[in-house]
């Protein structure tokens, strides 16, 4: 798939999320997370699509960045009033008390900024072939949320959908059967 | 005569103290050990033949022929039996040599009634003596180790230690509690006139003193499995240094790396690096024998206590009249003064099978708990199966908490939207 094909689908896809948005209020977090990531984002796309030259030794850093990034709002946020982004991150679905929260966001925050750390030294003392073993091993990390997320969240809301378009289905035959039938 | 249909290698001579001899034909028995295998001897119900396997090297059969003349000739004097127990076996102790064609091919001893015995192995466990039909009380276990510890002293006291003392050398007498030592063959013994070394040993009752080298002092060996014995048969088979590491200490998964370190954690005083196993009841025995087991398992080799001083310690316990057994409420036999280990044991046991079922029924109800929990999530009383469970959970030991705000599937994909892109952006990002 071409980039601009690909930027088109991100787009529209980032049109359905808004149409469809949640009627509350956005948290503080949630605002800051958002902020992050689209400049992360944007950042990426002007390396990737617009094939600009990624600066000398910028490959090292990037790691780096992502996962400091990620502890800073971690750590800034709740003390702001601005909630646990931890939450946003695992699911703002499960019913934890605020103290598991702060915990779990602790955690998170904890391991983002030894995560960062260790890529720097990994980056400039390891070989070439065993930063890249770190930097794959980190995944790890993404792969568990994403695999917690998959389980809890992702498979309610297709049963969900499965059902709607069950009952659509069968409304559609209905229909049709009674269409052929007079 | 010989039977005809005895093979002539069958038929061996042998030769008792003070040089009587006489022709004997031998019947196999089916039990063979590392060293040899066992006879029935034909004219001689109360003996058995043990015959070394062929392999075994001529030097090895000259040496053996020495030692086992030199024991032949010099039977120990053991602890006496009361009349009514006279054919107890406390040793299979060689008392003739077994000669093939004039060659030494092994040594015949007096035979064990296997079916009024069973190996000190089964006491270990309760479940496996119940089978064998010994029911195990503290009281029989105090007589057996009190027993054990008598022969153990006075072969000490004739200079003739046993090395490789474990719990399948030894036999018990179901119903007349004493204990009978098989393999004495590969006896360590050191007399003036006598000296033999045993190289065979077993890591998991080896003293730490002779880990990975030789055994220098074969009475203290003996003191160690001695006592590691006894704390198995009193412990319900733990071993004195089964624990569970405590610490960051880079804990020996072999038992015999655990001596070697001396990571004993049944002490008086608690090791720092290892922890009890939760089964255990060593708090239930009494002070002087706790004071015995920690010198046995933490000190060194010279300050460990001996076979006379376990006689004298557990003869109180042995020995009715003396008081200090007495039954619990539920009837058990418990030292006086002492909680009640059975009881104890019942309650841990009790306790890990209750929490054992309730587990392996929370696992078998999980499956509907949580079609039950995504039915409901569809109808968007709970978002989540995990949600529903932790908030159940959460019942007794939180606060009630909030129900998150409903939101609809539409909403829910418009958030599963954003959150993926940012994980597309995390993982641009992190590679």
């Amino acid at each position: 798939m071409s980039p601009p094909a690909v930027a088109i689908l991100w787009a529209a896809l980032l049109l359905v999320a808004w149409r469809w948005r949640p009627p509350q209020a956005a948290t503080l977090s949630a605002w800051v997370l958002l902020i992050a990531f689209g400049a992360l984002g944007a950042t990426a796309l002007w390396f990737d699509f617009r094939g600009q030259p990624e600066p000398a030794g910028f490959d090292f850093w990037k790691p780096t960045v992502v996962y400091w990034t990620l502890a800073a709002v971690m750590w800034l946020v709740p003390p702001l009033g601005g909630g646990y982004p931890a939450k946003i991150i695992l699911g703002n679905y499960f019913a934890l008390s605020n103290r598991e929260w702060r915990w779990i966001n602790r955690g998170f925050a904890l391991l983002c900024t030894l995560l960062g750390g260790v890529n720097l030294i990994a980056a400039s003392q390891a070989s070439y072939k065993d930063w890249e073993g770190f930097k794959f091993s980190c995944m790890v990390f993404l792969l568990t949320i994403v695999l917690f997320r998959l389980n809890f969240v992702w498979l309610p809301i297709l049963a969900e959908v499965s059902i709607h378009f069950y009952r659509r289905a069968t409304a559609a035959y209905r229909y049709l059967s009674r269409l052929f039938s007079s | 005569m010989i039977p005809p249909e005895r093979k002539p290698d069958q038929v061996v001579q042998l030769v008792w103290p003070g040089q009587r001899s006489g022709l004997v034909t031998l019947g196999a028995t089916g039990k063979s050990g590392g060293a040899g295998e066992i006879f029935s001897i034909d004219g001689l119900p109360g003996f058995v033949a043990k015959v070394y396997h062929a392999t075994t090297s001529p030097a090895h059969l000259a040496r053996y022929r020495h030692k086992i003349q030199w024991m032949a000739d010099h039977k120990p004097a053991l602890p006496e039996v009361p009349a009514g127990c006279q054919d107890i076996v406390q040793l299979a102790w060689p008392e003739a040599l077994i000669l093939r064609r004039s060659r030494f091919v092994g040594f015949a001893m007096r035979k064990i009634a296997f079916d009024r015995t069973l190996e000190l192995d089964y006491l270990l466990n309760r479940r496996q003596s119940a089978q064998e039909g010994f029911d195990a009380d503290y009281g029989k276990l105090l007589t057996v180790s009190f027993n054990l510890a008598s022969l153990i002293n006075s072969l000490h006291e004739q200079r003739i230690a046993i090395v490789d003392l474990k719990p399948m050398n030894v036999k018990v007498y179901k119903a007349e509690l004493y204990v009978s030592i098989l393999d004495c063959d590969g006896f360590h013994i050191d007399t003036e006139e006598f000296r033999h070394e045993a190289p065979q040993v077993t890591p998991e009752y080896l003293a730490p003193e002779f880990q990975d080298r030789a055994v220098t002092h074969p009475e203290a060996q003996d003191d160690f499995a001695l006592a590691a014995i006894i704390f198995r048969l009193l412990n319900y088979g733990i071993h004195p240094f089964t624990g569970v590491a405590s610490d960051h200490h880079k804990y020996p998964l072999e038992l015999a790396g655990r001596i070697k370190q001396g990571l004993y954690p049944y002490g008086k005083v608690a090791h720092k690096s290892v922890r009890q196993v939760p089964a255990s009841v060593h708090e239930a025995f009494p002070d002087d024998l706790r004071q015995l087991f920690d010198r046995a398992f933490s000190s060194p080799g010279h300050s460990r206590p001996g076979a006379r001083e376990w006689v004298e310690a557990l003869s109180l316990y042995a020995s009715k009249r003396s008081g200090q057994i007495s039954p619990c409420e539920k009837g058990h036999l418990k030292f006086s003064d002492r909680p009640c280990p059975t009881c104890m044991r019942d309650a841990l046991i009790q306790g890990a099978e209750v929490r054992r079922r309730s587990f392996v029924a929370r696992v078998q109800a999980a499956p509907a708990r949580t079609l039950k929990y995504v039915r409901r999530t569809l109808r968007q009383t709970h978002t989540s199966p995990f949600q529903a469970a932790l908030a159940q959970a959460q019942l007794f030991t939180f606060r009630q908490l909030a129900p998150p705000p409903a939101i609809t599937t539409r909403n829910a994909i418009a958030l599963e939207i954003l959150w993926i892109s940012g994980m597309l952006i995390l993982f641009w990002w992190a590679r």
